[in-house]
């Protein structure tokens, strides 16, 4: 059994890959997930090509992947509330603020380095 | 002193994971306590023992059991990421080193509740 320590840290996971190529995104899930079930405090970051994660109406079915963004939904079950993209990579990319799940943050640059500072770990994918 | 864990996720044949081993080594030889190393994604396949690598080039898995041996370092890889990447304990076919220890993600909430910093590589 492992022991979770009492005091509780803050851990971020940033994304900044876009979904399907690579399985980046879907890695950074399975560890929020299980955070999430641990009741630890974490918070999930959307930034550069990662902003693609949370753009509403994909489909994978014409590549033969598991879209595991549906899972994103269960967010709240996991009690994962805190979710954050960087205005400023949508922008560059020319994306709307028109995403798959309810509750995202939308922070400017300056306001998305304050809320990571936050977190005492923070892992990249 | 506040303690540490590592992540890594590069693949013995990456020169990252050489850099990797050298900044762990840097930690534990000034005494500093690293409570694991979890390994995930293409971190897993530092585990396969047969994986071969050109005997004139960097031999990822030497270090890490010199780690392991020197220091009592535990090496846990993700079994998920593991399965994923054909590694496997099954007796016949066993291919991961010694070294390690076959975790779940639950190992990684532990060290990362346990260690003070959290540093991926």
């Amino acid at each position: 059994m492992i022991k979770v320590n009492t005091q509780q840290k803050r851990t971020a996971i940033i994304n900044s890959k876009a979904p399907f190529s690579q399985t980046h995104g879907k890695d950074a899930l399975d560890v929020a997930l299980i955070f999430g079930s641990f009741e630890q405090d974490v918070s999930l970051f959307f930034q550069g090509d990662g902003v693609w994660q949370l753009i509403n109406d994909q489909s994978t079915d014409g590549i033969q992947t598991k879209n595991y963004l549906k899972t994103f939904s269960a967010f709240e079950f996991y009690d994962i509330e805190d979710i954050y993209v960087c205005q400023q990579s949508l922008v560059n990319r020319q994306l709307n603020e028109t995403f798959h799940i309810n509750d995202v943050q939308v922070l400017t640059s300056i306001e998305f380095g304050k809320a990571l500072n936050r977190h005492q770990h923070v892992l990249r994918f | 002193m506040k303690s540490i864990a590592f992540m890594v996720t590069t693949a013995p044949f990456s020169n990252l994971t050489a850099t990797a081993i050298q900044i762990i080594e840097s930690a534990l030889s000034q005494n500093i306590p690293v409570v694991g190393i979890f390994f995930y994604q293409d971190g897993v396949l530092n585990a396969n023992k047969n994986i071969m690598i050109a005997s004139d080039e960097y031999q990822a898995l030497h270090q890490w059991q010199r780690l392991h041996k020197t220091y009592n370092l535990p090496l846990h890889i993700c079994f998920t990421a593991a399965e994923k990447r054909g590694l496997t304990d099954e007796s016949e076919m066993k291919n991961i080193d010694e070294s390690f220890i076959i975790s779940g993600f639950c190992e990684l909430v532990g060290l990362s509740s346990k260690a003070d910093e959290i540093a991926q590589l």
